[in-house]
């Protein structure tokens, strides 16, 4: 049985004490700038503006994009037909290594309706697929990339890897050719485990390097750790397995490329999480001189996989250039398995050493993380991002840091929701839950006795992040409270006369969002008196387009259904940062608000001009301009016929940003284990979050539910698995599980903000941190479980009934 | 490929063509009809994204030869709502958002439109275990659930007040 309430949306719980917080945390700065941060001067912006319980924003407004979407009326890549178009599909590796020679494409270019077939040579003239983001070694030496090529030469690298490229009349006549291709593979032996990658004669994945190993990243002060271990009371150790994941949004990838020989021009229509970046990186493998228009339509989810150039985008652009006419490549679900960046796999060794009464003073980790078989697009930078953020939320005196990219026979990983945070916060908030058994402490009271303070505030980690608020104890103590985690022994109690076993867990995260940067937002009165908004991050189903409509809406008194916002097109959108890292509201959306001001000024003064009046006087509401207090009015669409310079209609602002926001919080999960069967069940679930400020608490919600139950899906059921031979066995829904209606709860969600002051509105961003704080919730729950009723300490993600039932049965033992 | 003659009515409308014996009844619908609310999202009838309403029956398009389909009457996400209006199951997952990317919804939609006549009163559970054949990797489910339940009490509502 399940016990969650499901809470309304509190519109803004910010109480005075947050706001006091807020204040010390100025004065804070005031005394920390120059003082103590040695060198390193502290730069934050000044209070955010509050907005009122009128105000569009904060109000859980009902999206704009919905009505076409419930009515089947979206429209993503794969629902759009050209007219005289053509289809593609990939002719992939078979096996996870070996070298290969293409015999004859004979049979397959006779086949009925085949028009093109692409191999390795016909695209010698296009460059690899860039990888970036690598950083120094201790050497002071950066590792070189292995980048991908657009069509393998004559070795591939792991399943999937493509070979060919077969355009036909229809999908059908294409498949029928892919499989009269002749080609000879020569097999060769295959490194598929994270861990075994640098084992003694482990197969090279790149032979002509010393070894498996991509990079090696350091980061701490290794003889203050030292020093600080020499001086412990006692060490927590934990060694685990980070399992890796596959995205899976439920659209897969598509493209469709178009070719305009008389202006030199392709069109690539493509479901990306952005199309400046994914313009930029394909017109450099292209390496031609024709322009590159590209369009997203709807994304049926991102994720952060989907934000990547795959091969199939400067495939399609080639076809269709060849065969003067569009052509569409449509990946299945088991092209997504095999081919899609993975996320996570880090195999990982991590130490704790505390004083006698359990206050952490030095963190030593040594982690190897998965690369696959090349450097994906930023696939060698995710796990750093971890690496950074890896002392949480606590106040660790000295970080070591070893990190180990490694190459296997296997798809590349990349960011996947959360890009590194995720692991860390699972590293620190399993071993901080190993440390309070270690020390016969309870989970909470370790907590609190290490959390950095909001005194602390700002705060600079040993990992080099700044961190501006935060109110950890906070979070956790009302989080707690949420959870009645005071009454959990009674409700143990109940499981056990069930013959249950009963645990409970919690994870305070923390995460770096909307990574230093900036992100343009371009605002434009139309004739009707609407408004729109030129922006270049991208939905995949966050709901921006009713988010940043309620910015700009609010600056300019319009309703948010009179605000249109456009997103997705080179042609029309001049420059983007696009959608990654939870960037989109706090960059996009503040970029967004002090355009709608610069336009509402705009307009003012145009409207100060018709109605004789001084512009102060000129109050927006409802689509007019009127002056106060009087019936004197003008609409906004006479004010965009009055104006005498099309410039006065327009407005644009871009707002930068030096630091990461930190969003942060606290879960709480309760599992109960049917000993039987090992089936662990999701009980209760409860998120405090701290997301600085609220745009739409229901789309805020939406984004935290989605989260959490990818975290849980982690933490319980799914799992990536190749076999030794680097075949993946789990190639379909068949085989993995992701998580369904049946296997989650309800959520009781509340924010306890504490409004950013490194952010210009004093938002933190939101997309990932449900996934960041679930699983090591979940885990914790899961072997506080079984520590309670078997003594077990330790079991790997995902605890699937089998892991579960074997781990009891091990401990009875 | 000899094709056969196949007669089915889309949302209340005729239509004849000529299918290969291999395709399938989503592929008639989306690449052939010009019916894309229903979406593909799997090629192992996992994920329900391709589900419509068959002779009364919630099927997965992606598993229904067209040739199977033949004389049937299928309703698509397309069909659900009257010419001005929505379904109440639509309305209420604007209202409950109950939807993201909207790539899972036609499927949902047109599934918990099935399962409400054959559960009218149905309970959560009974809800997350009649869905639990379509996938959605974006809201978490909890506001999938919350808008079914918010339909059936709204339909029920409405026939008691019919009675
Ligand atoms: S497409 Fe996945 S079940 Fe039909
Ligand atoms: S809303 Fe995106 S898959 Fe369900």
């Amino acid at each position: 049985m399940r016990e969650s309430r499901d809470r309304i949306y509190p519109l803004d719980n910010r109480t005075a004490s947050h706001m006091f917080a807020n204040l010390m945390a100025h004065a804070c700065i005031c005394f920390r700038v120059g003082m103590t941060d040695q060198g390193n001067e502290i730069k934050m912006n000044v209070a955010p503006p509050r907005f009122g319980s009128k105000s569009l924003v904060g109000s859980p407004l009902r999206r704009k994009e919905d009505d076409a979407f419930v009515r089947g009326a979206g429209c993503y890549t794969g629902d759009i037909a050209k007219e005289n178009m053509l289809h593609a599909v990939v002719v992939r590796s078979p096996m996870a290594s070996g070298s290969f020679v293409i015999d004859s494409l004979d049979e397959a270019l006779a086949a009925s309706g085949v028009k093109l077939i692409l191999t390795a040579e016909d695209v010698a003239h296009m460059s690899d697929l860039p990888a970036m983001g690598m950083r120094k070694g201790p050497d002071g030496i950066k590792a070189p990339y292995r980048n991908i090529p657009v069509l393998c030469r004559d070795k591939v690298r792991y399943v999937g890897d493509a070979i060919a490229f077969v355009v036909a009349e229809t999908v059908e006549q294409a498949r029928d050719a892919a499989e009269l291709l002749e080609i000879s593979f020569e097999g060769a032996e295959a490194v598929i485990d994270t861990g075994e990658a640098l084992a003694d004669g482990a197969p090279p994945v790149w032979p002509d390097a010393d070894s498996n190993r991509a990079y090696v990243n350091t980061l701490g002060d290794a003889d203050a750790t030292a020093e600080a271990f020499k001086n412990a009371h006692h060490v927590t150790v934990i060694d685990f397995v980070q399992n890796r994941l596959v995205s899976n949004y439920m659209e897969t990838r598509a493209a469709i490329g178009d070719w305009d020989g008389e202006r030199n021009r392709y069109t690539l229509t493509v479901g990306s999480q952005g199309v400046h970046g994914t313009r930029d990186i394909v017109s450099r493998i292209l390496g031609d001189d024709a322009e590159l228009r590209v369009i997203t339509p709807d994304v049926g989810g991102g994720f952060g996989p989907k934000g990547f150039v795959y091969r199939e985008y400067p495939l399609v652009l080639e076809a269709a250039k060849r065969l003067g006419r569009p052509v569409r490549w449509v990946g299945d679900r088991t092209e997504h398995f095999l081919t899609d960046a993975h996320g996570r796999d880090n195999v990982v060794h991590a130490e704790m050493a505390m004083d006698g009464e359990g206050r952490f003073l030095g963190l030593r980790i040594d982690l190897t993380a998965a690369m696959g078989a090349y450097t994906h697009q930023f696939g060698v930078a995710i796990p750093w991002f971890g690496v950074t953020m890896s002392t949480g939320v606590y106040d660790i005196p000295a970080l070591d840091f070893t990190l180990t990219g490694v190459f296997t026979h296997t798809c590349p990983v990349d960011a996947y929701r959360g890009a590194g945070r995720p692991e860390a916060a699972f590293l620190i908030e399993t071993l901080v839950d190993a440390c309070a058994r270690d020390m016969q402490l309870a989970p909470d009271e370790i907590r609190r006795r290490n959390f950095i303070r909001p005194d602390q505030m700002p705060y600079r980690t040993p990992g080099g992040r700044l961190y501006d608020v935060g109110e950890f104890a906070g979070h956790m103590d009302r989080a707690m409270e949420n959870a009645d985690w005071a009454g959990f022994p009674a409700r143990l109690e109940t499981s056990k006369a069930r013959g249950r076993v009963r645990g409970i867990g919690m994870a305070s995260y923390i995460e770096a969002c909307a990574f230093a940067g900036s992100e343009p937002a371009f605002v434009a009165l139309q004739d009707d008196g609407t408004v729109t908004v030129d922006i270049g991050t991208q939905s995949n189903g966050q709901g921006h387009a009713t988010a940043y409509a309620q910015f700009v809406a609010e600056t300019i008194g319009l309703d948010i259904n009179a605000v249109e916002v456009i997103q997705g097109d080179t042609d029309r959108i001049a420059k983007g940062g696009g959608t990654g890292g939870s960037r989109s509201i706090p960059l996009g959306g503040v970029s967004a608000y002090r355009a709608g001001e610069a336009l509402a000024t705009k307009i003012r003064k145009i409207a100060s001009e018709e109605l004789e009046a001084s512009p102060d006087d000129i109050e927006l509401s409802g689509g007019q301009a009127v002056v106060a207090g009087t019936d004197k009015a003008i609409s906004l669409a006479d004010i965009a016929k009055a104006a005498t310079d099309p410039a006065d209609l327009k407005a644009e602002a871009e707002f930068k940003q030096d630091e990461a926001t930190y969003p942060n919080g606290t879960h709480i999960c309760e599992v109960e284990i049917d000993p039987a069967t090992g089936i662990a069940e999701v009980v209760r679930y409860t998120i405090v979050d701290d997301f600085g400020m609220t745009v739409n608490p229901m789309l805020l919600a939406g984004q935290v539910h989605g989260g959490v139950v990818q975290g849980i899906g982690q933490a319980l059921l799914e799992q990536t698995v190749y076999d030794e031979t680097g075949q993946l066995l789990t190639a379909s829904f068949m085989d993995y599980a992701l998580p369904r209606a049946g296997d989650v709860p309800n959520f009781s969600f509340e924010t306890r903000n504490v409004p950013s002051i490194t952010n210009a509105l004093g938002i933190k961003g939101a997309g990932e941190a449900g996934t960041i704080g679930a699983a090591p919730a979940a885990m914790n729950a899961v072997t506080d479980a079984l520590y309670r009723a078997y003594g077990v300490t330790h079991i790997n993600m995902p605890a699937t009934p089998a892991a579960v039932w074997e781990a009891i049965r091990r401990a009875r033992e | 490929m000899s094709k056969m003659q196949i007669n089915i009515t889309v949302n209340g409308k005729k239509q004849e063509l000529l299918a290969e014996p291999r395709e399938l009844l989503i592929h008639v619908l989306r690449e052939r009809l010009g019916v894309t609310g229903p979406h593909v999202g799997c090629d192992t009838s996992h994920c329900g994204a391709c589900t419509v309403d068959m002779d009364g029956k919630s099927v997965k398009a992606c598993t229904v030869f067209a040739a199977q389909a033949n004389g049937a009457d299928i309703t698509t996400i397309e069909g659900l709502g009257g010419p001005d209006g929505l379904h109440v199951l639509q309305q209420m997952f604007k209202e409950h958002h109950g939807l993201q990317c909207g790539f899972c919804t036609p499927g949902m939609i047109t599934r918990a439109y099935r399962l409400l006549q054959e559960i009218p009163n149905p309970s959560e559970e009974e809800v997350r275990f009649g869905m639990a054949g379509n996938l959605c990797r974006c809201t978490g489910y909890q506001n999938i659930v919350k808008a079914i339940l918010a339909a059936a009490a709204e339909l029920n509502a409405a026939k008691e007040a019919a009675q």
